[in-house]
């Protein structure tokens, strides 16, 4: 178990449906115990890629590994495993469900029926233990869907979608779900087209777009390194001292502008020529680029929230190539 | 860890179903509500007549009230003989007007000849009680007339008789040929076959249509799934089965002789009691049953996991559909010939092994060697099928879309 850092890996990954390539030459790791984040929009290949992590199809090219092995059952019940078409057994009360989710990884009934209840209780379905899922809201079904993913309190939890219909307070709560889990140690790998959320949570991001994977590193770092010197000002006087060899360009923005420096220069000179020439500066901001321009600048406008995209990858064609 | 979650499966199934309205109303309401049906009115009816079936027989023949009283006695009257004299009706009118009897019938010379009798009654007796009264009174002027001319007419009115006598010896040991039994138990087993087999079918839907498929057969094997469902409704058609059973039984055990005393003109349901299977044949139907079930339901769930609705999979089923109605087309031809080349050879095809075999055993004498390798040809294609199964099951159950064509249904079986 314990003879890799990775939780997951995928080495030069292909998937093709038909002709297409769903996913393309897809080199990707989640080291054990970080939340990892899997960015694009829809239809670039993301569920594809968590259906191979979970064995449910199968790559035509390369290789998956599963805590350092083939993603056989006996691994696949050590992941907590909630798929982007999410279902439940609609006639089943929610206490059996999520004890019989359980139990078919391993949980004894007994066992299986003390977490379910201790984790209805902390999402305040206490009352709906007993009663049939089916009578259940879609925004409480998706939280008994999450007990019966967790329920065997897996070493690696893979969410697809995970927020998608929820309203923002459930966000709230599962977000902190998942953060109690990898406080704990748990490896996270969830996917979104989320930008906001995933520079909320993730350590790491894997950002792709058209079925190629665009980056893939540890999101501070990536921060840093993107930090391509952007300046938010505000000023009073003359604009003469905007210029000087550090500053590549200005752009006018909402409520003043936003100097765009060159590579390697400091703002700290251009901050104290604005205080010599004796303009009143009323802001000098150093602004971090965010995680949806670093993946606009870095797989072009058109790859986010592109409306041409093929939507979700639908399981039948998948599994026809799959076999 | 592997039994574990079958058993999840198995025990998840079974007490879903068992839950259900369906199987509550099929299984306990059903035979409950058929018995209350007939024994409660014939309850109500024995207590109400009891008086009205107190009958005085005034026979002016002398001849006839021996020969009725013990018919008149099995339909459910209580009977007495009045001497013939002359104030004899009036008295009797006094009697059913007191109450202490519920009527009389006159026999006399002309009932002899003719057949014809009278009876008074303070109700009118239903047209079958008529109707029973008047044939066991015809036949007895009958039989009376027939012995003057020295003539059996009670064993030859009673049908005659066949005697066979076994030329090769083998089987004269087994039932004697039932054909009601042999006939109506195909039937049932057919019946009972297909609806546990659609059943396993339906039950590989489910995964489909609310979408579990992924979490299921992400933490175990497709074939264990299988495994889990077929063994589940297999367990559910055994509960439901053994209520239905031992629920006709006591029927037949108490119920009926409850039933023939309070409600004569039924006496006739005595003979199909003495027609039942003995607890032989019911093991054997059992048996039939349960190995029936296992290959029709694996190939079911193969059906099944092809399908993404209940109406397509409906459609899909057409052909497995044949191989259970093909047996139901030939099983009269198999009663009627139950030792023939065809017969034997038809019952020894797995497929229809469970419903013509059946009706051979029932039927006829069968050699117990026949019905042992049957058994063992069954196993082998419950093997077999188990085996193509899970394959089909493996590929099939993650797929949606298009049904696969012939082809590609091979291609799944030699990749699965």
């Amino acid at each position: 178990m314990g003879d890799t850092g990775f939780a997951v890996r995928l080495d030069g990954v292909t998937k093709r449906f038909g002709k297409r390539n769903a996913v393309d030459s897809f080199d990707f790791e989640v080291p054990r115990g970080t939340i990892c984040g899997l960015l694009g929009p829809n239809g670039s290949g993301k569920t594809t890629t968590i259906r191979m992590i979970m064995g449910i199809l199968h790559p035509d090219e390369g290789s998956v590994s599963l805590f350092g092995s083939d993603p056989d059952v006996t691994r696949r019940t050590k992941v907590g495993y909630l798929p982007e078409e999410r279902g439940v057994y609609k006639k089943m009360k929610c206490l059996e469900f999520v004890t019989f989710l359980g139990e078919i990884r391993g949980i004894r009934r007994g066992e299986g029926r003390k977490r379910g209840l201790e984790w209805l209780e902390r999402l305040g379905l206490t009352d709906w233990a007993d009663k049939r899922v089916e009578d259940l809201s879609k925004g409480m079904q998706q939280k008994i869907q999450f007990i019966g993913t967790v329920l065997h309190e897996p070493e690696l939890l893979i969410l697809d979608e995970p927020f998608s219909g929820l309203d923002p307070i459930n966000q709230d709560v599962l977000e902190e779900i998942v953060r109690d889990f990898h406080a704990k140690g748990t490896t996270i790998l969830f996917s979104t087209h989320l930008m906001d959320q995933a520079e909320r949570l993730c350590e790491r991001v894997c950002l792709i777009s058209d079925s190629k994977k665009v980056l893939d590193a540890d999101l501070r770092e990536l921060k840093a390194s993107e930090r391509k010197g952007v300046v938010a000002i505000e000023f009073e006087g003359p604009d003469a001292w905007l210029q000087g060899p550090e500053i590549d360009r200005v752009e006018a923005v909402k409520g003043g502008f936003h100097l765009i420096l060159r590579d390697g220069a400091d703002h700290q000179t251009i901050l104290r020529r604005g205080v010599q020439s004796g303009v009143r500066i009323l802001r000098f901001d150093l602004v971090e680029p965010r995680l949806h321009e670093i993946f606009v600048r870095h797989a072009g406008a058109g790859a986010v929230g592109s409306s041409g995209m093929p939507t979700g990858t639908k399981l039948g064609t998948a599994a026809a190539g799959g076999a | 860890m592997m039994w574990m979650n079958v058993w999840a499966v198995i025990r998840r199934e079974y007490l879903q179903r068992v839950r259900s309205k369906w199987f509550i109303g099929a299984t306990i309401l059903a035979p409950v509500i058929m018995t209350a049906l007939i024994v409660v009115p014939a309850y109500f009816a024995s207590e109400g007549e009891r008086s009205a079936r107190d009958l005085a027989i005034v026979d002016g023949t002398n001849v006839l009230y021996e020969r009725v009283a013990d018919e008149f006695v099995e339909g459910g009257w209580t009977v007495h003989e009045e001497r013939w004299r002359a104030d004899v009706v009036t008295e009797l009118r006094q009697a059913a007007a007191d109450g202490s009897i519920g009527g009389f019938v006159m026999l006399d010379q002309l009932t002899l000849e003719t057949g014809e009798a009278i009876m008074y009654a303070t109700d009118r007796p239903s047209p079958i009680r008529q109707l029973t009264m008047r044939s066991t009174i015809a036949r007895a002027a009958l039989e009376y007339q027939l012995e003057q001319r020295g003539v059996d007419a009670r064993a030859m009115l009673a049908g005659g008789e066949l005697r066979i006598e076994m030329l090769s010896g083998e089987g004269s040991q087994l039932d004697d040929p039932a054909f009601g039994v042999a006939y109506l138990g195909a039937f049932f087993l057919y019946m009972v076959i297909l609806l546990y087999a659609v059943s396993v079918m339906r039950a590989t839907l489910e995964e489909k249509t609310s979408r579990m498929v992924e979490v299921i057969i992400s933490s175990m094997k497709p074939w264990h799934l299988m495994l889990g469902k077929i063994l589940g409704v297999g367990a559910v058609s055994l509960t439901q089965l053994t209520i239905w059973l031992l629920a006709g039984a006591l029927m037949f055990v108490s119920g009926l002789p409850m039933l023939i005393s309070a409600r004569p003109e039924m006496a006739l349901l005595a003979g199909v009691a003495e027609a039942l299977p003995g607890p032989r044949l019911v093991l054997l139907f059992v048996g039939f049953f349960v190995f029936g079930f296992f290959m029709y339901a694996g190939l079911h769930a193969a059906v099944g996991a092809m399908c993404n609705s209940d109406e397509e999979a409906q459609q899909a089923q057409f052909p497995i559909l044949m191989l259970l109605v093909v047996p139901i087309i030939m099983v009269l031809n198999v009663i009627q010939d139950p030792m023939s080349p065809l017969a034997t050879g038809l019952s020894l095809f797995p497929l229809f092994t469970p419903i013509l075999m059946w009706a051979r055993v029932a039927s006829g004498a069968v050699p117990a060697w026949q019905i042992g390798l049957s058994f063992v040809i069954m196993a082998l294609a419950i093997v077999a099928i188990a085996w193509l199964a899970g394959r089909i099951y493996k590929v099939g159950i993650l797929m949606a879309g298009k049904r696969p064509t012939l082809p590609e249904l091979y291609r799944w079986i030699r990749v699965g």
